[in-house]
């Protein structure tokens, strides 16, 4: 061989062995705007709360090392075994908590991921825990139209890019089809809700609250618009004057009382027997907890409020979400225990 | 009318005092003399029904007291205890009022009956002028002048006053025992007790010397009442003279 | 007498006055708008029989939803200011409110027992109750257990600390609660409010008032010599221990039920018996009954504000002690009497 040959072959050779320099700890600039240096290889996740949990999961399943509350049976029917039996880690719960964050290190967290409000007291929150155990914190806005963007961050952040533009294009075009579809809509056919929360129905979520953020997104028009704030108690009398055309809760206790309380009998969505209950398996659909999973409730909300504009049947969305973001289809029966709720389709 | 017999006292699990006899005639008036942490009011209280004799009896005529019924105890046996504030400003009258309780039935209230009876209470002491007054805002005489009245008001064969002149000044001193002298006069068996053995000697029929646990003299003041038994009871030395106690600091001429 | 029977008279008159107009203002206003014709109407038609045309569900409105609100403020003031009453005069003082032997804090544990376990309203409204009866009566077998020289410092230092226990009780279960769903349900119920009830609530409700109430008022007159030591009283003819139950059921039995549809309101036990004893003096026959009607009238202007400033409800213990400090001070600074 000439000594050019040999040059090159040892060039090659050396090329081929020398390992690919090492990845580099990026910096990334979270939901809050906060810069955080995310390590190379991030192995081991705790999610501060469902919301969170939902993203890392959709993402790598395989790196979430537990969830906030353990999942009931009926509810870890929804995702494979070994998901459904990853230990309770509890949350975060925002005064410094040393029992919380000693079982951040005892497990060897490699990233926190939070998702949620990004007001100053959780930025600040976010910021303590990072410097009191060194482990870096991302804290991601939680409303609907920053799902995406949280996707393709977390998907950078976890090493896996490729899943999490897939599943933000998967959302991204999701919302923006249901934007379309309510644009075509006229004020006049938007119907008037109410949305009723706890035992009694007497809590319902005001304008800009994160709890009716989907019917707003819908365009619905929320009886309790007309004050601005989060949850509020309102009294019967108050319902009644408002008479909404739709009533929808979370509740089933509400939802059964509904029927049987003679007062209630007179309000215009009961007369037309446009009262639904949301289903909430394995995690609510519309309002709690408030994160990815309710663009399930964006279509089955869509749906009832504006049956001309989204005429599709719900199952195979059910079944595509499911998959993209549990991981698992869910079966038949499965989707017949969801859908056939009494209360959440009309009959 | 009231009997004690081979009585003892005390709280529960501990035992006071011991071997009290004595019987209480109507119209009499028998002083009940000892030191403080004595066992007087304890005494008091046992003679009352409000604590269990420990050993011995109690007889309210001729019946055991521990088989007598509280109202029916209320009704023969008239309690003036020490004056004291109370939290609530009820007026005069209706403290006297309360005295007509044991005569009222469970769900009754006062009566025009129990208002005239107590009106004469109020009458017989002398304190008409303090009816509308809250009990709270008259003096610690006058306080005591309206217990006397209520316990009146219960239209008792019997009074039992706990020291009735602690802490008043020397004119109610003397307004009240003169009143006890009186209701004796009108039949009402009374039992006091004092820390003034003066009080014995000159207003009692009776004296009870109270110590170390026993009844150390039962009798006429003017007889159960000498520098021995004051030694014995108060650990001072005195002379009676015209019955009154004489300390050394008196005599100095 | 006849000084203090003219006052006396005076207060009764103007307090049954305010109550009058108070009632058929709450029956008038509400978020629901319905005109003063209307009104008459529906209850021309009610009671008499006159056939009125009516817009569609003012008469549910005025029946079921306003009118049951109306009756539920007044008797749940006038329970909390009758027990409130009644354990002044028992405990000899002041400063003692219904709570004291942890009727309230007991059917707190309980509702929010029944929130955590995701129950319908009407169990937690059950288990509320018997929270409060199940507090007081571990209370009351401790405090009369426990040999003491007092037996009424006895029941007071037990209910502090079981009232103690039984709050920190309540703290663990908001701690687990779901914060997106059961957490607030918890919060508005410890807030209180009368915005939930119905027809039912109100017959259980008054039966179980009246079934306090009736010992309380059969009483009335052996109940002031509570104020007097117990030696006194005893000597008096009163069997003491057996009224102090008595008046601890009675006033447990109210509380319980008023608390278990109304969640905690506040200063009301507190305050209007202060109120109604500057008014017309401490004994029983006569505060018991004024206090009631002040108690009453003082929720019931109370609830109607709260249901009626903003389109949200307002708690009703904000306004009670807003409202009630300024009178009270008012009250307190214009009579030179003692309690």
């Amino acid at each position: 061989m000439g000594k050019a040959a040999t040059a090159l072959l040892f060039f090659a050779a050396f090329a081929l062995l020398v390992p690919p320099a090492a990845a580099q700890p990026a910096r990334i600039a979270d939901g809050a705007n906060r810069q955080v240096v995310v390590p190379a290889k991030v192995e081991r996740v705790y999610a501060a709360g469902p919301p969170a949990s939902m993203l890392v999961f959709a993402i790598a399943p395989d790196k979430l090392i537990g969830w906030t509350r353990a999942f009931r049976p009926n509810e870890a029917a929804f995702v494979a075994p070994k998901y459904g039996a990853l230990p309770e880690l509890g949350r975060l719960t925002g005064r410094g908590n040393t029992a919380n964050v000693e079982v951040l290190l005892a497990a060897r967290t490699d990233l926190v991921v939070d998702a949620g409000s990004v007001a100053e007291t959780y930025v600040s929150l976010a910021d303590r825990v990072q410097q009191q155990t060194g482990i870096p914190y991302l804290l991601l806005d939680g409303r609907l139209d920053a799902v995406p963007g949280s996707l393709r961050l977390l998907g950078k952040a976890l090493g896996d890019e490729k899943r999490g533009d897939l599943l933000a294009d998967y959302f991204e075009s999701s919302l923006k089809d249901i934007r379309a579809r309510i644009a075509r809509i006229p004020q006049a056919e938007r119907p008037r809700v109410y949305y009723g929360r706890g035992p009694a129905g007497m809590q319902t979520g005001l304008a800009g609250s994160i709890n009716v953020e989907v019917l707003e997104y819908l365009g619905a028009r929320n009886v309790a618009a007309e004050s601005k704030g989060g949850l509020a108690q309102v009294s019967l009398e108050q319902v009644l004057a408002w008479n909404p055309e739709v009533i929808l809760t979370s509740d089933p206790n509400f939802y059964a009382t509904v029927w049987k309380d003679a007062r209630w009998q007179n309000v215009a969505a009961v007369r037309a027997k446009r009262v639904h209950l949301s289903p909430h398996l394995p995690f609510g659909w519309f309002d709690f907890p408030p994160g990815a999973n309710r663009l399930l409730g964006m279509h089955w909300a869509g749906k009832l409020l504006y049956p001309k504009a989204f005429p599709e049947d719900l199952r195979p969305r059910v079944v595509e979400f499911h998959r993209h973001f549990y991981h698992q289809e869910p079966t038949a029966a499965q989707l017949e225990a969801l859908l056939g709720e009494p209360g959440v389709l009309p009959k | 009318m009231l009997r004690a017999d081979k009585l003892s006292f005390g709280f529960p699990g501990r035992t006071i005092g011991a071997g009290i006899e004595f019987t209480l005639a109507p119209g009499e008036v028998l002083c009940l003399l000892g030191p403080n942490g004595g066992g007087k009011t304890t005494l008091i209280r046992t003679l009352l029904g409000l604590l269990p004799a420990h050993a011995g009896s109690v007889h309210l005529g001729d019946r055991p007291l521990a088989h007598v019924r509280r109202q029916d105890i209320a009704r023969t046996v008239g309690y003036v205890p020490q004056a004291h504030a109370g939290a609530f400003a009820y007026r005069v009258q209706d403290m006297v009022l309360m005295g007509r309780t044991a005569h009222m039935g469970l769900f009754s209230t006062p009566s025009d009956r129990d208002r005239e009876a107590a009106a004469r209470a109020v009458g017989t002491l002398g304190i008409g002028h303090l009816a509308d007054r809250a009990f709270t805002e008259i003096s610690g005489g006058e306080r005591q002048l309206v217990l006397v009245a209520r316990a009146l008001a219960q239209e008792p064969g019997i009074l039992i006053m706990d020291e009735p002149t602690a802490s008043l000044d020397f004119g109610n001193q003397v307004r009240v025992l003169g009143h006890v002298r009186r209701l004796a006069a009108q039949g009402i068996a009374v039992l006091m007790s004092s820390h003034q053995p003066d009080h014995a000697l000159q207003c009692a029929d009776r004296a009870l010397l109270l110590g170390e646990g026993k009844a150390i003299e039962l009798g006429k003041p003017q007889e159960v009442i000498r520098p021995d038994t004051l030694k014995r009871l108060y650990g001072v030395d005195v002379r009676i003279v015209d019955n009154t106690c004489l300390p050394d600091y008196a005599l100095r001429q | 007498m006849n000084a203090s029977g003219s006052r006396g008279a005076a207060a009764y008159l103007g307090a049954t006055l305010a109550l009058a107009i108070l009632a058929a203002l709450a029956f008038a206003v509400g978020r629901f708008p319905v005109a003063v014709g209307d009104l008459l109407g529906a209850f021309g038609a009610k009671l008499f029989g006159l056939a009125y045309p009516l817009p569609e569900n003012v008469e549910t409105v005025i029946f079921k939803v306003r009118g049951p609100r109306v009756l539920a403020a007044l008797l749940v003031g006038a329970a909390l200011a009758a027990a409130g009453t009644a354990y002044q005069g028992m405990f000899r003082n002041p400063l003692v409110s219904p709570d004291l032997l942890g009727v309230a804090t007991g059917a707190a544990l309980g509702a929010v027992l029944g929130i955590f376990l995701s129950r319908d309203v009407w169990t937690i409204q059950a288990f509320a109750f018997a929270g409060g009866l199940a507090a007081v009566g571990l209370v009351y077998w401790i405090g009369s257990s426990v040999p003491r020289h007092d037996p009424l410092l006895a029941l007071v230092l037990t209910g502090i600390v079981i009232g103690t226990l039984l709050g920190s009780g309540i703290a663990l279960l908001k701690y687990l609660a779901d914060p997106y769903n059961q957490l607030p349900a918890i919060t508005y119920w410890l807030l209180g409010s009368l915005a939930s009830i119905n027809p039912s609530d109100l017959v259980a409700v008054a039966l179980l008032v009246l079934a306090g109430l009736a010992p309380m008022l059969l009483l009335r007159w052996r109940m002031n010599l509570l104020a007097l030591p117990d030696d006194e009283a005893r000597a008096l003819g009163v069997d003491t221990k057996r009224l102090r139950l008595v008046v601890i059921v009675a006033a447990t039995l109210m509380t319980a039920a008023a608390v278990a549809v109304s969640g905690i309101i506040g200063w009301i036990g507190l305050i209007v018996p202060h109120a109604a004893r500057l008014l017309v003096g401490p004994d029983f026959g006569r505060l018991l009954p004024l206090a009631m009607l002040l108690g009453a009238a003082f929720l019931l202007a109370v609830d109607t504000l709260c249901r009626t400033i903003a389109a949200i409800e307002v708690p009703p213990g904000v306004l009670t002690a807003m409202l009630g400090t300024p009178f009270f001070l008012w009250l307190f600074a214009a009579s030179r009497k003692g309690w």
